[in-house]
């Protein structure tokens, strides 16, 4: 067997202040927020460090196969899981930056009335991305349409012309940590609220509105 | 009818299915503009007519020229809207570089966005992972390590597979080989899938 | 949720297969792995079980659960209650799936089984419609939705989750100033 191979790369953070996740952990990370991505109508919180520490598997992986004899047959399981990951991170992006740009408008909004030391929702090449597409689509819209109209009508608020993500929308969840108390709104007039209590292990259909922040602090997982 | 034209121009789109890109319509959106030119040009003559002589009774026709103005502008913005996003999806299933034949049904402005909208994602891209970089338009579909039968249809000479054995590929030699490694050699015709 | 990635997930699920090749332990990014010895059985996850299959490197032993009397009592069960029973695997349609078309050589009585699965997963997407037929009817606002899988959620999941919402839009037009992002009309 080749030495390149043995190394586990486990010490992935070697900063002390941050928890030490195992390479598994982070994958299992990765797959819990590509599922939530996937399935919630609005754009969730970055988890840039998780992408970053990836992809540096992925890259420290990939350059250790390079120095693999032909005909290993490690080498071919460790591609087949490099082909796996990579799918999951590229999945995952792709969910974020369809939703980034399908609300480019209220993404930059949020981003502009995030106070000091609340989390950001896009990552820095994530808030790149949105402004730039922000100035190009308002430039051309500007440019072929708006500024031939008339005068009082050369603009358009594209927070109010682009539709917001529904927080309506019902979804399905898998428990992760028991929830008490959660208050679920009527659907009709004749109906009243009542409370349901979230068991470990258990699923469910609601409103995404009701289970938000249990999504953000991984209370729940969507599915 | 106020607005008739600037619906058609929506009726247009909406007749289209997903994916699919109508020619642009430079005479419709040239018909929508002049008829907001005229309907602006009454309403101002009409709001100094209101000012200056008391007219409180022209103010309903005012109201609703200013509707129509409204109508228009939310319905050619739409249109031109709803075109980016289908030019955006074209990146996506074509590649960078689009046929021609729907690259014809473009205008210069819109040539000019999606040469923006390429540049953006692709150094959204290339900044991904600290610098490392990783084309996000690739790996689609889940990989899928299973094995096929296929057959050559003519010589290619040595071809490597995952385990790095080197088979040769000559014409009418059966393999038995990773679906994802034959994948582009038979798109080019130099495989074909043997269904048994 | 494409039902390829409904498969994929399920590939990440471990079975036991007896290879034919002797290697040391390998560290994957996701775990350790081996190591392997002719004839000894050996934990794997479903996509390098099914790939050293397709290479003639293993034989794959069916899960527990993959057993005609097992399967038998589960469907006498399925069809009786009528809530969701417990599923033996989050992901028994798949791995079923998988393992029949490219193991079937290993799975003794693959033939009951296929028509087994099959007929437990009739059962319980035939209780699905009725449930969302009635949540819809109802109107409820929250339903718990114990032991079905990914894949079972995955059939109805865009059809029920556009009808809902579609439904909830038309209601809350209904009521006055809850126009919120959305443009008022021209």
């Amino acid at each position: 067997m080749s030495d390149a191979l043995s190394d586990d790369g486990s010490d992935i953070n070697q900063d002390d202040s941050q928890d030490v996740m195992t390479p598994a952990e982070l994958i299992a990370k990765l797959e819990e927020a590509w599922l939530n991505e996937k399935f919630s109508p609005e754009l969730l919180e970055n988890k840039s460090e998780v992408v970053e520490c990836v992809m540096e598997q992925l890259t420290h992986m990939e350059s250790n196969l390079q120095r693999v004899k032909k005909g290993d047959a490690k080498a071919s399981f460790h591609r087949m899981e490099i082909d796996r990951i990579r799918f999951v991170l590229s999945s995952y992006l792709r969910s974020r930056l369809q939703k980034i740009e399908k609300f480019f408008p209220h993404v930059l909004e949020r981003e502009k009335s995030r106070v000091e030391g609340q989390p950001s929702l896009l990552s820095p090449e994530e808030f790149a991305f949105a402004k730039e597409y922000y100035t190009n689509t308002e430039t051309y819209l500007k440019a072929v349409a708006l500024k031939r109209m008339p005068l009082n009508l050369q603009t358009v608020d594209l927070l109010k012309a682009v539709p917001e993500p529904c927080l309506d929308s019902f979804v399905f969840l898998r428990v992760k940590e028991k929830q008490e108390n959660i208050l679920v709104e009527p659907e009709t007039d004749d109906q009243r609220e009542y409370i349901v209590d979230l068991e470990e292990g258990s699923q469910h259909l609601m409103r995404y509105r009701t289970v938000a922040p249990l999504v953000s602090n991984g209370a729940v997982q969507l599915i | 009818m106020f607005c008739e034209k600037a619906m058609e121009m929506i009726r247009e789109l909406h007749r289209m299915s997903d994916g699919q890109l109508p020619a642009f319509n430079e005479d419709g959106l040239r018909q929508v503009l002049q008829e907001m030119e005229a309907l602006y040009e009454q309403n101002q003559a009409d709001v100094n007519e209101a000012k200056s002589f008391g007219r409180s009774d022209l103010i309903p026709s005012i109201k609703l020229r200013h509707c129509c103005l409204l109508r228009n502008q939310r319905c050619i913005t739409a249109y031109l809207y709803d075109r980016l996003l289908r030019i955006r999806a074209l990146r996506w299933e074509y590649g960078s570089v689009l046929p021609a034949n729907v690259r014809f049904h473009m205008s210069a402005e819109e040539v000019q966005w999606f040469g923006q909208y390429k540049k953006s994602l692709a150094s959204f891209m290339r900044s991904l992972g600290e610098g490392e970089g990783l084309d996000i338009t690739q790996d689609i579909k889940p990989p899928k390590s299973l094995y096929i039968q296929v057959r050559c249809l003519k010589d290619h000479g040595e071809f490597e597979i995952e385990d790095g054995t080197v088979i040769l590929l000559k014409k009418n030699s059966q393999h038995f080989l990773p679906r994802w490694k034959c994948e582009q050699l038979i798109r080019q015709g130099v495989l074909e899938h043997v269904v048994s | 949720m494409d039902p390829s990635e409904v498969e994929f997930l399920a590939e990440k699920e471990l079975v036991k297969i007896i290879p034919n090749f002797s290697l040391d332990k390998i560290f994957l990014i996701g775990g350790d792995l081996g190591p392997f010895n002719p004839g000894l059985s050996v934990d794997v996850p479903l996509w390098l079980a099914l790939n050293l299959k397709q290479r003639q490197k293993c034989r794959i032993l069916p899960p527990d659960w993959m057993d005609v009397e097992k399967l038998e009592e589960m469907r006498a069960l399925e069809r009786k209650e009528d809530a969701f029973t417990p599923v033996p695997s989050l992901y028994y349609m798949e791995i079923t799936k998988l393992l029949l078309n490219h193991a079937s050589d290993n799975i003794p009585k693959a033939d009951e089984i296929r028509t087994l699965v099959k007929d437990i997963w009739d059962t319980r997407i035939a209780k699905l419609r009725l449930s969302a037929d009635s949540f819809i009817n109802q109107q409820e606002a929250h339903a718990q939705l114990d032991n079905l899988t990914l894949m079972e959620i995955n059939t109805t999941r865009e059809f029920l989750l556009d009808s809902l919402n579609f439904m909830f839009k038309l209601r809350s037009n209904l009521q006055p100033g809850s126009s919120k992002g959305q443009l008022t009309d021209y």
